[in-house]
């Protein structure tokens, strides 16, 4: 058996010197997550067929002289990503038998790089949630704790990850939902600027927000797919026609002297105790390595979680509503009339946080609300965007907790539906703004992970990824793994 | 505050359905949500422009020409009910 918690670019070399090749490595983990999956519930759909003849095709591929850093590495991909041929659910029970007839770009552009798709991973249900507990095919387990959440809602991908049963996961950022996740599991998640990588065949949540982004073990490995990711694709008209720079070249840049601005409503009232005592280790360890630390503020952050909460769901409310048991996905049984089956495919097809937030959003959009709700959030969300523009005028990157708590335990009724949607605290303005931000492993508390994010600049995901690799040159949270010692055997 | 009557509403334009037994707890949490949304009114956005997406320019065009991106056996596969190149839905004319 191969090590588990290999990172991509270790992988690489060792295909390289033809000490491993992709097809052991695939089936390695194959056989990993069929041992671990059924107490994480990550993954689920497993392509063994697929993803064995694609690793030959990387075998021989390397063998006629291809040479490229992802060639045959195995990944696992969010189940929001359409895959040609294989299920795509959104883990929902509305898309449950869907199987889309072409490839997300994302994917495509994967494939083309030569990695190997060994499935897809669980989520909560069209991307709404932040515990991974709204998935149709039940909650995902956090690999450090069984008994908590990985956080949402690329919960699945980040366990995955955690968990050693691949070294990369493709993830969806609406409000956090790579970051949040990869600070619970104690992984590396980036979530680009929104329009660096093309939306095209991911399956639409919130359409001026959602951005996919890689999460993996280290920045070094999400430089490494970002490059492959990222760039035009004229099927999504707001994917940036903007040049892809080599995010691998930069990583070993000094940090020394770049400003980084620590915002004090990211240390408010939200935030644990040890979290923020984490990440203000983390801060002093960046400071260590030359940057130079500074106080900054964006007094609207929790203005945020009511701009997100209006704008997020009444885009959802409009992209969802093609869900109608017509051309594609779930029917109900025995319809009435067009407006009995319209009503009863939504009411049986769709789960409650989904239906919540399509109501909400309903009600926001409607004649009667519009102004005093989605057109002030809008308004605010330009506040706000203003406010993170005006710091990053002064400062390089914005630095912070990536989630205000650790992993949270599964079904904690204590919480209402407000205070799961203040998880999102510190991660929305990125997404408000168009941002590019990281989650970097940052410290354990009680034996949890925590993450420290990074904001900076659009387009700004060279520099992100570098101080990203910096701190993971100074330390060594990036390292740790999960014992999952009594479930492998 | 909104009432159950006006959440019902809401949910018809939806196109969601939401029983009597479930109402109560409904209008509840929609107006838990709503109350969350309350602190907007804080912000002064006096002359402020709409943020509509954060590129904040015009949406690219491109060349008008006809492409096929997908195959359309492909995607009547995923229909609930077909028949040759159509979906079936209930009889809407008697």
């Amino acid at each position: 058996m191969t090590e588990p918690f290999e990172t991509i670019s270790s992988l690489a070399k060792q295909l390289d010197a033809g000490r491993v090749s992709s097809r052991e490595l695939v089936e390695d983990a194959i056989a990993r997550t069929e041992t671990l999956n059924s107490a994480l519930n990550a993954v689920i759909a497993l392509d063994k067929p697929g993803a064995l003849a694609a690793a030959d095709k990387a075998d021989k591929a390397r063998a006629d002289g291809s040479t490229s850093p992802l060639l045959g590495v195995p990944m696992l991909h969010k189940d929001i990503f359409c895959t040609r041929g294989v299920q795509t659910s959104c883990a929902s029970k509305m898309l449950a038998d869907f199987v889309p007839p072409y490839d997300a770009t994302v994917v495509k552009k994967l494939d083309a790089a030569g990695m190997v798709s060994l499935g897809k991973c669980n989520m909560d249900e069209f991307a709404m949630g932040s515990s991974n507990e709204t998935s149709f095919f039940g909650a995902v387990k956090n690999p450090w704790d069984l008994n908590r959440v990985p956080g949402g809602s690329s919960g699945g991908s980040a366990a995955a990850v955690a968990a050693g049963l691949a070294p990369l996961a493709t993830g969806t950022d609406t409000g956090g939902s790579i970051r949040q996740p990869a600070a619970l599991c104690g992984i590396t998640g980036l979530k680009p600027t929104y329009g660096r990588v093309s939306r095209y065949g991911m399956i639409a949540f919130a359409s001026s927000m959602d951005q996919a982004g890689p999460m993996a073990r280290t920045a070094e490995d999400c430089a490494l797919v970002l490059n492959a990711m990222a760039g035009h694709d004229p099927l999504d008209s707001t994917c940036a026609d903007i040049s892809v720079p080599d995010y691998s070249a930069g990583l070993e840049q000094s940090i020394e002297g770049l400003r980084v601005g620590i915002p004090k409503e990211f240390f408010s009232s939200h935030l644990n105790d040890g979290v923020a005592a984490t990440v203000t280790a983390a801060i002093k360890e960046l400071e260590a390595a030359g940057a130079v630390i500074v106080d900054v503020s964006l007094p609207s952050t929790d203005l945020g979680v009511s701009t997100y909460y209006v704008i997020a769901p009444a885009e959802a409310s409009a992209n969802l509503s093609r869900y109608d048991g017509v051309r594609y996905g779930y029917r109900c049984d025995n319809p009435s009339d067009l407006q009995d089956l319209y009503l009863r495919s939504r009411t049986e097809g769709f789960g409650e946080e989904v239906k919540r937030r399509i109501l909400i959003g309903t009600f926001t959009l409607s004649a009667a609300s519009y102004d005093q709700y989605f057109m002030k959030a809008q308004q605010v969300r330009r506040l706000i965007a203003d406010e993170y523009e005006s710091v990053l005028n002064d400062v390089d990157v914005i630095a912070g907790p990536s989630a205000p708590n650790t992993a949270f335990v599964l079904n904690d009724g204590s919480k209402s539906i407000t205070d799961m949607y203040m998880e999102d605290v510190f991660t929305i303005g990125a997404n408000l703004a168009g941002l590019p931000a990281i989650s970097v492993p940052a410290g354990l508390v009680d034996g949890l992970p925590v993450g420290m994010q990074l904001i900076g600049s659009r387009f700004g995901e060279a520099q992100l990824l570098n101080i990203a690799h910096q701190f993971q040159r100074r330390t060594d949270w990036h390292s740790l793994t999960p014992d999952l010692e009594g479930l492998t055997g | 505050m909104t009432d159950a009557a006006t959440v019902r509403d809401v949910a018809a334009l939806a196109r969601l359905a939401i029983s009597d037994q479930d109402i109560e707890n409904a209008t509840a949490e929609f107006n838990q949500t709503l109350a969350l949304f309350d602190a907007l009114s804080s912000a002064d956005t006096t002359d402020v422009a709409p943020m509509i997406n954060p590129l904040d320019s015009a949406q690219r065009l491109r060349v008008d020409s006809v492409e096929t991106l997908v195959d359309r056996a492909g995607l009547m596969q995923n229909a609930p009910a077909s028949e040759e190149d159509y979906f079936l839905v209930p009889r809407v004319l008697d």
